[in-house]
Order: C-alpha cells, then sequence, then structure tokens
C-alpha cells in the first residue's frame, strides 16, 4: 500500500456507511473515478461487514407482505415489468433507462450502485406513468359512449369557489374531478354520495392535493340504477353508510 | 446461502416468481429488521420494505456476483431505502426532528433506559456490540440513522477528524469480525 493512499482508506469506510460529505465526499468520488481497485476492494469488504449487524437485527415481516408482493407480481403482466416493456408512449423512458443501463455496466462499482438506485426510481416513476396512462384511457373510453354524462357539482357553502365534474356512465361508473377544495383534515375524507331514488348511495372515498384538486375512479352501482344527483360530504376517513357531515358539493 | 441466494437472483432475472418466492424467504428478515431499526415506525417500515423487495424484484438481473454477497446487495438497498425515508420524515416535520434527537441521545447512554427496544438490546449484543462505544454509537448514527460525518460531528460535539477516525476503526473492527461468518 503506497503511504500517499492511507487518507483514501479512512475515506472509504465512511463511505461505505453513506457519512462522507463536503470536500471529502467530492475527493473519494474523483479518487475512485481514477480508478482504484483498493478502494473498490476496501468499499465491497465494508459492504459485507455492514450485513452482520443486519443479520443481529433479523425481523419476519408480517405475512400480509409477503401476499401483497406476490399478488403485485401476479398482476404484473410482463414477467419483468421493466420500463423497455411499456407502451409506445413511454419508449422514451425505456431508452434512458437502457442507457442508464449500458452506462453502469461499464463504470466502476461504486457508480453502478448509484445507476441501480436511478433505475428503481425510474421504474417506480414508469410504474405511477403506467397508471396515469391507463387511468385517461378508461376516461377517454367513457367519453366516447354515448350514453355517458357530464354533470357539474357546485360548491356549497363550506367552499362556495369549489368545483366538480362527474363523467358518468350507469353501465361502467366515472369519475369524478374537483378543484377548489381545502385538503380535509387529519382523520377526514371527502366522500361521493350517489342519489338513486331519493337515498344517498356510498360512492367512494378521495382525498385532494395541496392546491385543492381530487379525482376519484368511480365504480358502477349495483345493478345500474339511474343516478338523480351527486353530492360530496366531508366525513371519517373510513368513510359511512350514510352522509354525516357538511356538504361540500353537489349536482342541481 | 449466499450460492442459493447468487443462483435465485439468476432465476428471478429471467422471471421466475417461485425463485423470488424463495428469496424472499431467505432474505426477507435481514431487510425488515434493518429497515425497523431505522424508521421504528411499523407502517413506514413495512412500506418501505415492500418497495425494497419490489425493486429487487425488478433489478434482479443488475446482480453481479464479483461485486459481493447477495446478503451484502439487500442490506445496502435496505440501508438507502430506509435512510431516504427517514430523511424524507425528517423534512417533512420539526417535531420528527425533534424526536429523533431524543431518540438519538436516549440510545447514546447505554444502560441508562431499560426500556430500549428488544431490536436495539440484540444489536449490542451483537456485531456492534463488540465495538468500543465511542465507536459504536458513531457507526450507529450513519448506519441506522443515516447522519453524515459532519452532521455526526455535530450532534456528539466531537472534532471531525475524530469521528472520521472512530468511524474507520470501527468499521476495520466490523470487517475483522467477518472472518467466522464465511
Amino acid at each position: 500500500m503506497s503511504p500517499t493512499h492511507e487518507p483514501f482508506d479512512e475515506l472509504a469506510a465512511c463511505y461505505a456507511l453513506g457519512a462522507l460529505d463536503g470536500d471529502d465526499l467530492t475527493r473519494f468520488e474523483a479518487h475512485l473515478a481514477r480508478g482504484c481497485t483498493e478502494c473498490e476492494h476496501a468499499l465491497a469488504q465494508c459492504r459485507e461487514a455492514l450485513v452482520q449487524p443486519a443479520v443481529d437485527l433479523r425481523e419476519v415481516p408480517p405475512p400480509r407482505v409477503k401476499r401483497a408482493l406476490m399478488e403485485r407480481l401476479a398482476r404484473s403482466r410482463a414477467r419483468r415489468p421493466r420500463p423497455a416493456r411499456l407502451g409506445p408512449g413511454l419508449k422514451w423512458v425505456a431508452s434512458v433507462a437502457v442507457a442508464a443501463g449500458l452506462i453502469a455496466s461499464v463504470v466502476a462499482t461504486y457508480v453502478s450502485a448509484r445507476y441501480e438506485q436511478r433505475l428503481g426510481e425510474m421504474a417506480r416513476e414508469a410504474s405511477a406513468l403506467r397508471e396515469q396512462i391507463s387511468q385517461q384511457r378508461q376516461a377517454l373510453a367513457l367519453l366516447r359512449d354515448p350514453a355517458t354524462r357530464i354533470i357539474t357539482l357546485a360548491g356549497l357553502e363550506p367552499s362556495p369557489k369549489a368545483q366538480g365534474r362527474m363523467i358518468w356512465n350507469e353501465r361502467d361508473g366515472g369519475i369524478l374531478v374537483a378543484g377548489g377544495l381545502p385538503p380535509a383534515p387529519q382523520g377526514k375524507a371527502y366522500e361521493l354520495w350517489a342519489v338513486v331514488g331519493g337515498k344517498p348511495i356510498p360512492a367512494g372515498l378521495f382525498g385532494v392535493d395541496a392546491e385543492g384538486r381530487g379525482s376519484a375512479r368511480v365504480e358502477p352501482l349495483a345493478g345500474g340504477p339511474e343516478v338523480a344527483q351527486f353530492a360530496v360530504t366531508l366525513e371519517p376517513a373510513g368513510g359511512v353508510p350514510a352522509p354525516t357531515g357538511p356538504m361540500y358539493l353537489a349536482s342541481k | 446461502m449466499s450460492n442459493d441466494g447468487t443462483e435465485l437472483l439468476r432465476r428471478m432475472a429471467g422471471g421466475d416468481r417461485d425463485a423470488f418466492a424463495a428469496f424472499y424467504d431467505a432474505y426477507a428478515p435481514l431487510a425488515f429488521g434493518l429497515i425497523r431499526r431505522i424508521l421504528r415506525n411499523a407502517a413506514e417500515a413495512e412500506e418501505v420494505f415492500q418497495e425494497v423487495f419490489w425493486e429487487i424484484w425488478q433489478s434482479a438481473a443488475d446482480y453481479d456476483p464479483k461485486r459481493g454477497s447477495p446478503e451484502a446487495w439487500v442490506v445496502v438497498r435496505a440501508k438507502s431505502r430506509g435512510i431516504d425515508r427517514a430523511r424524507a420524515i425528517r423534512r417533512r416535520s420539526e417535531m420528527t426532528a425533534g424526536a429523533l434527537t431524543q431518540v438519538v441521545t436516549a440510545a447514546r447512554e447505554p444502560g441508562r433506559d431499560p426500556g430500549v427496544g428488544a431490536e436495539e438490546r440484540g444489536a449490542v449484543r451483537g456485531a456492534l456490540g463488540q465495538l468500543p462505544q465511542n465507536q459504536r454509537e458513531i457507526i450507529e448514527l450513519a448506519y441506522f440513522d443515516g447522519l453524515t460525518q459532519t452532521e455526526i460531528a455535530g450532534r456528539l460535539n466531537q472534532p471531525l477528524g475524530t469521528v472520521k477516525t472512530r468511524m474507520r476503526l470501527g468499521m476495520d473492527k466490523l470487517r475483522s469480525l467477518m472472518g467466522p461468518r464465511r
């Protein structure tokens, strides 16, 4: 070991713990980028050494987590849900991921660890985009159906400026889009009601973002009865079978 | 077990769900215990843990046995996701940061608090328990609380150089303890 290498041994230990910052981090990453097998070896050793403290903490997760994961696996139609299998609209995400993958395979260990992390982030982002696209496809299909109605919901006393649109089809259900609602307080959620034959039927719960916007996919009602009116009230977060709270939105 | 893990990851890369189920059974407790130690909030820990295993499924093809054991691969992911979430929580709320400081301060005085969780006592008995206390506390702050060397120096009111040296000595000791395991 060369004497000039000494400071990097210390930096490698801190780096493996994710604790390097400031100039030390810059200096060490520059050193690694120049290619240092000694440091790469030290880093790999440190990562192995950090396994034992985790072994000491071993804890079996609740069985429901495995069930949820296995269901998620079964649901993902692609054998391996990689960005590369996405639809045409998302090809750019896939090409970025592929490019990142290629880079990861040719650079040093520490760099590839970072790209792996980014790939994970991209995979999550891609899955969110896929979800968005599927929602938009459903919305389009719904709009093309001549039986679909668009119902306006107006803001009531607690938030007169709030607005809502319900794209509704008795057979397929619909989509609610709302805006201008105050964020639901802790432990509360907005509940949508479909009024059928003078009786409110719970039609789903939704929250709003910081700008007061919210949307919800609304399942069709059992038997597909004609809905006379929609309304939104603020209720306990779990939802209630009949409205109890103040009404924020209602259609005519 | 390492060889099994490598083989399971290879099969997972080809889309083998049974391999994933077996890999999960073998490695889930390793990741879950660590994330629980980092996050302490059971619901947050469960969510992050599930994300980690979902990522493991998605990126099994990235695993390269030449670069380390499956255990280390899982631990690096669990630690980094856990710390990411812990930092996000800290950013989200000043109050949480205050509570974390309390937790850290309490953990710094060993034996003082008989109510310390079983998992924590386990860690002290285990590999980390073999380190001198002044090395162990620094490694724990980095490993489980995600603090950087500068943050640790500030938290413990120690010179940065001392923190780095102790961290290195602690890591050397942990590396030397690996001998019998492999």
